[in-house]
Parts: C-alpha cells; structure tokens; sequence
C-alpha cells in the first residue's frame, strides 16, 4: 500500500511540560499511504506526540520534518504547512455556531483553497460520500456524537490534505456509534490516505493499520506490522499492556 | 408573551409606585415624624431648636462646605451630642428639615427666606446665627485679576450700580424685581471670565428660564462690562468651585462666599460686596401645612416656565454621553481583551499586556467618581475642555475595563478545541479568533455586556458633579427650583427606568436571534 515518498519525519523529538518530560526522543518516518495506529497506556505521551507533529504542541527538542520542511524552523510558515495537515479530535471540535456545510466550507474559503461555489460543491460531494447529506443545514448540536465525527473527519478532507492525524476519534461516543466512524476511516486507507492514529481500537489497528507503534513513557517501546506487535509482542511491558486491553 | 406580560408587570408597578409616592406625601409628615421619635427614643431625647443656645445636641443640616457648615462643626465634637448632616444642596437639607429627618437647618439668610417662602410649615428664627461678608474668590497666584475685579467693585460701588443689584434681589418688597442688570454694550476684548457658581442659592445665583441668573451673577456681568470682558458660567458643586478656581478650571468663584481664614489659606477674596447672615430654619409646627395638589406640583416642577427642558437636554446629554461611552468602552475593551488572551495563549506582547494589566487594576479598583473628578480637575486642569468630553472619555475608560474582562472570560470560556480546530485546518491566529473564537464569545457575553451598559447608563448620573447637566442633574436643577422633590426625582428614576427596559429588551431579542442556531 505504502510507496516510498516520505510524508512526515520526526528527529529526536522532545517534549517538557513544566520540566517534566513527556516525549523523551522520538524518530520515526511516516511515509505516503502508511496507516500508522499509536498505542500505549494513558498518559505515556502518544497524544502528546501526535500533536507535535502538527505542532499544536511546540517541541522542546528536535525535529518535524513535514515533506522535507523543518516545521521547528521559525521562520516556516506552520498556517500553510497546516493546510496539508489534517486533524480529528476526541472532541470533534466541530464549530457549534455555523451550520455542518459551513462547517465544512470555512477554511477551504477563508483561505482561498476554493471559491464559495467549489466549495459549496466539495461540500456536498463530502457529505454524500458519508451518507449524511440530509444534514447540511442542520447544526452540530443537532446530530449525534457519530455523525459529529464523521463531519470532522469530511471537514478536514475539504482541505485536500496529504496526512490526517486522528486524536482517539472514537474515545467519546457511544459504543454503537464507534463501528460508523471507524468504517469512514477504514474506506479513507483503502483509499490510500496517509493516517497516524491514536487509537484503543485494537480491532481497528490490527486490521487497518500497517504499522503499530507501542509508546510507553514517552519512548517508542515497540514497532512493527500489527503481526508482529499484537502476535509476538517482545517487551514485557507491551505484553502486560496487551493482555490488559485485548 | 410571558415576557411581554413581565414588561408590562413592570410598567404597572412603576406607576403605582409613581401613585403610591405621590399619595404618600400628604402623610409623609406624619410618618416622618414618627419615624424621628422612635429613633430619637432610643438615641436622643426629643430636641426642639427655638435659639442659638438650643443648637448644641440637635441635628443640624447644612449644605456641605457652606460657612453654616464652618459654624456648626464646632458643636460636633465637644460632646454635646450634635449630629451634623451635610447636604450637597440647601433644598435637599430643608427637605429633611420637613421631613423631621432633622431638628434644624442653618444657611445663609437669604436662600433661607425662600425656602420658608416656598415651603410651608417652616419658620426662620429671629435671632441670627451669625453675621458675615460675602466676597468672589480667585485664585492664589493671580493678584492681576484680583487687583482688576477690586478696581471695578469699586466704580460700581461709587456709581451706584452695585446697590441697585443688590436692591434688586436682596431689597424691600418694592424695590425687589425693579432694577435688573442690563449688560453695556461695550467692546469686549480682553477675553473671557470664567466664572463658577452653584446655581442652587437663590437670589444670590439660580436657574431661571434655563439659565443661571441671581445677584452674583449680575455682579460678575457689570464686573465684566467694566473690564471688558466676555462672562462665561460654569455650574457646578458647591463644594467644587474652590478646586475649580485654585485649578484654573475657573477663573473667579461667585457663590455667595463668605470669607473665612480656612479658605483664604487656598484661595484670595476680592474685596466684600455685600453683608449676609446664617439664621436657623426650624419648622413650625402651628404653621397649616400650605399643601400643593399634585396637579400643582406637578405644573410647577415640568410645565411652569417649560421646567420639563431641564429634562430633555439633560436626558439627551445622557443618551450622548451613554453612546460615545459604550463606543469607547468597546472598542478599547476589546483591544484589551485581545491583547490580554493573546498573551496568554502565545506569550506575546509582554509590555502591552502588563500596561493592560495595571490599567484594569487602577480602573476596577476606584469609584467612577473619584476617576470622572480626577480627570476632569487633575487630568484636565490647565485645558479648556467641553465637560461633555470629559464625561464620554471618564466613563469610556471606565467601562473599557470591565468590558475587556467581559470579554476576556468570554473568549476564554469557548473551548480551546475551538480554537486548535481553527489552527488545525491552516486558519492564522487571527483568522481563527475572528470566525470561530469570537463569534461565539460574543455570544457569551452579550447579556453582560448588556448589563456593563445598562449599569454605565445609569452611572453617567455622577456626570452632575463636574457640573455637567445629565437627566439627573436636570432632575436636581427643577428641585432646587421649586423645593419639591417628589415629582423630580421620580420623573428622573421613570426615564432611567424605560431606558433601561428597552434596552434589556432589545438585548433579550438579540439573544434570542443568536440562540436560535443551537438548541
């Protein structure tokens, strides 16, 4: 599935809160069409290290090279390198006062990706693709925590970008609403999408995912095909982990 | 609907208050006098004034600053007992004199004759309190207009225009009304005289037909037509006009001033134009109560001489004073806000956010008022300056400061996902906080926001003590011309009250507008 054009690159990235360390060197190359699930306990910094890489969280240390750019560097605009960097979050964050077509519409027009019409037009493409076409004039307050995150994840896709980070999209709904989300981002890899997930979805990673990686304490613990990591764990640490959530 | 029923609830109420006040009157010397024995009772036994030697022990209203005032003071803290009420206004303490609020009211002789004369059930004493000069007062440092003003005293003293002013205002009853002061027409080209007075000490100085009119105040016009000068009034608090004139707000105080040696310690006299007493008003209690009707009182406080004027011009300083305030307020309270958020979201602007800081700390942590006379005497004392514009920028500053914290906890109140949604996708800092942050914090905190407004309307009614004549002031002008608070202040309080009610309505409509995108 993966070719080998490099999306995202990480150098030794690092990560203190008030003199804690969070991310303790993190290096790793994320490459075009890789579907990469981040695991591991809470609180060990894989959400931490998924938002470095858009840098919504600013490295202490180190690296984030984004198609060769060094997002660290100060003088690289981070706003244009965004545009290309697509994000879901636990929360949705949909926008609660505009309706989902404007929802969808607001960056590609404020930034002059699309006039109002193409965009208008993507809008509606989007939403048909996830069955949720009825809903383009509703607002986020009126639809359910799965249709709330099936919008963001249309939302950032309006951009056009080459990687969508996801924030453990599926942590705050409702059981029977995790299969529908899921199925979005399933159809997203097939069709070639580039994804980093932080994820508690084992059945997810296992089965979409090309590559698993085991952050415990702000290092990577372990990583490699869902096989190897879920099938022949190595460290002790991982199997213990494992053996808690499986 | 159920708002509708509430507004009109409201309404009702307000006029069966108007009603109940107004019925209320007729009994209110009853009332209050029993209200004084009860407190008397248990503080004081009761303490009838019928001489001089009575005063010590009883309560004694004065208007603030006024020689009475001086006098009084004395029996304050040698044990007798004595309370000393100081009113801003001679009509508002004789309203409590018939109110039996207290025993008593000291005050120069000739605003006292009117007083009893307007108001009935009161006496004046026949033995005087005291006898004193009235003189203008001028500034320390300025012997050159002092030397001017004494210099012109005294040509009109020597051609008699002096005593036919005097017999105009101060003379027997025939005399009284039969030699207004006509201004020469002469060249006027040694600029303008400043002159503050407080235009609620009749005869000396008082509103007649809008304007300020009285025996000082034709002093000060024939004063000018002999120095050649143009006369300029300035209304204000009495308590005010000395800080006025040693600040250069003013150039001459002529407020019926008596001399005495605390003030010539801030201030020099001119030489004295006329000779005054303090008496002692008491009510009288065999006097009949010569009551008005409420129809009377009523053509006497807003139709009589278009008094109602006083309300108009007042209320529309007061809209202006309102609009351009809550303009200020806005603008510069969101700019602070912005700085302030963006401070604590990026770390930027250091020095701006500590200034920001400081500025809301002075503000929120002083009265309006103290702010509005510190600007006004401090910041502009040495300018000529429209006190309108004094007005709009003391209560703009003022209220910037609660309207950025306003609008601060609003922003902060969105959910930061909002916020990292809109820097997720590309959106700039500012792109982020303009479509998504602040649409939504506005929403926050429309209804406090409404209400900063409401409270800096009603707010604006200190604007009465840089002299500058609001709805409240207005209200106050007709009261200290017909004696009778009662419609005055209610008319007042009924207009402030229907603003405040369109405006809590319209602001309900907004909200609803705004809310109906979410349910």
């Amino acid at each position: 599935m993966s070719d080998n054009t490099v999306i995202l690159e990480t150098k030794n990235l690092r990560k203190s809160f008030d003199g804690q360390e969070v991310l303790k060197g993190i290096t790793t190359t994320i490459k075009k069409g890789d579907v990469l699930a981040l695991i591991g306990p809470s609180g060990c910094g894989k959400s931490t290290f998924l938002r470095s890489l858009n840098l919504l969280e600013i490295p202490t240390d180190g690296h984030v090279l984004f198609e060769g750019t060094d997002l660290t560097d100060r003088s690289v605009d981070i706003n244009q390198v965004r545009q290309k960097i697509g994000m879901v979050f636990q929360q949705f964050n949909l926008f609660p006062n505009m309706t989902i077509r404007e929802n969808i519409m607001l960056a590609p027009v404020k930034l002059g990706k699309l006039t109002r019409e193409e965009a208008e037009k993507k809008a509606v493409e989007l939403l048909a693709r996830i069955g949720l076409s009825d809903k383009a004039d509703a607002y986020p307050a009126q639809l359910s925590g799965g249709q709330k995150q099936r919008i963001a994840i249309v939302r950032s896709l309006a951009m056009n970008p080459d990687i969508i980070l996801f924030d453990e999209p599926t942590s705050a709904l409702d059981p029977e609403m995790v299969g529908e989300v899921l199925a979005v981002m399933k159809e997203l890899a097939n069709d070639g999408m580039t994804m980093v997930v932080v994820t508690h979805e084992m059945g997810f990673a296992r089965e979409v995912a090309n590559r698993v990686m085991f952050i415990n304490d702000g290092v990577i613990q372990e990583e490699g095909t869902p096989e190897e990591v879920f099938g022949s764990p190595k460290s002790p640490r991982l199997r213990e982990f494992l053996s808690k959530v499986l | 609907m159920k708002r509708k029923k509430q507004i009109l609830c409201l309404l009702l109420a307000g006029m069966a208050l108007l009603g109940a006040a107004a019925c209320g009157q007729s009994t209110a010397g009853t009332e209050a006098g029993q209200e004084t024995e009860t407190v008397q009772g248990t503080e004081t036994a009761e303490h009838t004034v019928t001489s001089v030697d009575d005063l010590p022990g009883a309560r004694i209203g004065v208007q603030l600053g006024t020689t009475g005032d001086i006098y009084v003071s004395d029996y304050e803290s040698d044990g007798s007992g004595t309370v000393v009420e100081r009113y801003n206004k001679g009509a508002d303490a004789v309203q409590a004199l018939k109110q039996g609020k207290i025993d008593c009211v000291v005050i120069d002789e000739q605003p006292a004759l009117r007083f009893v004369e307007q108001n009935g059930g009161l006496r004046i004493l026949e033995e005087e309190f005291t006898l004193e000069d009235y003189a203008f007062l001028i500034a320390k440092d300025n012997e050159e207009l002092l030397e001017k003003v004494n210099g012109a005293l005294a040509e009109l003293r020597e051609e008699g225009v002096l005593d036919e002013i005097k017999k105009n205002y101060v003379g027997a009853e025939s005399e009284v009304g039969k030699y207004p002061y006509e201004s020469a027409d002469v060249e006027r080209p040694n600029g303008t005289l400043v002159v503050a007075t407080n235009a609620e000490f009749p005869p000396y100085e008082y509103y007649e037909d809008g304007a300020v009119t009285g025996m000082d105040m034709d002093i000060m016009r024939a004063v000018c037509d002999k120095l050649g000068m143009e006369i300029k009034i300035e209304d204000m608090a009495f308590d005010s006009i000395i800080p006025a004139v040693s600040s250069g707000k003013a150039d001459i105080g002529a407020a019926g001033f008596t001399v005495t040696e605390e003030r010539k310690k801030n201030a020099n006299f001119s030489d004295t134009y006329t000779t005054s007493k303090q008496v002692i008003i008491v009510a009288d209690e065999d006097a009949v109560q010569a009551g008005q009707t409420l129809s009377e009182k009523f053509y006497n406080s807003f139709i009589k001489d278009s008094r109602y004027m006083y309300l108009v011009k007042g209320l529309g300083n007061t809209i202006v004073i309102t609009i351009f305030a809550v303009m200020i307020g806005i603008a510069l309270g969101f700019l602070i806000a912005v700085v302030r958020t963006n401070h604590d979201r990026n770390g930027g602007f250091t020095v701006l956010n500590a200034i920001c800081k400081a500025y809301l700390t002075i503000v929120r942590g002083t009265p309006v008022m103290i702010q509005l006379l510190i600007i006004y005497y401090v910041i502009f004392q040495s300018v000529t300056i429209n006190k309108l514009v004094v007005a709009v920028i003391a209560f703009g500053l003022n209220s910037a400061a609660y309207v950025a914290e306003i609008v601060r906890s609003g922003i902060m109140a969105v959910d930061v996902g909002q916020f990292e949604a809109g820097r997720s996708l590309g959106l700039t800092y500012r792109q982020t906080m303009g479509s998504i942050v602040m649409p939504q914090a506005v929403k926050n905190i429309l209804p406090a926001l409404c209400n900063e407004f409401i409270s800096l309307l009603k707010e604006t009614s200190i604007s009465g003590y840089i002299g500058f004549m609001d709805l409240t002031k207005g209200g106050d002008i007709i009261r200290s011309v017909t004696y009778d608070a009662l419609l005055p202040l209610l008319a007042v309080a009924l207009v402030y009250l229907l603003m405040v009610m369109g405006l809590t309505k319209g602001v309900n409509l907004l909200e609803r507008k705004l809310r109906s995108n979410e349910r």
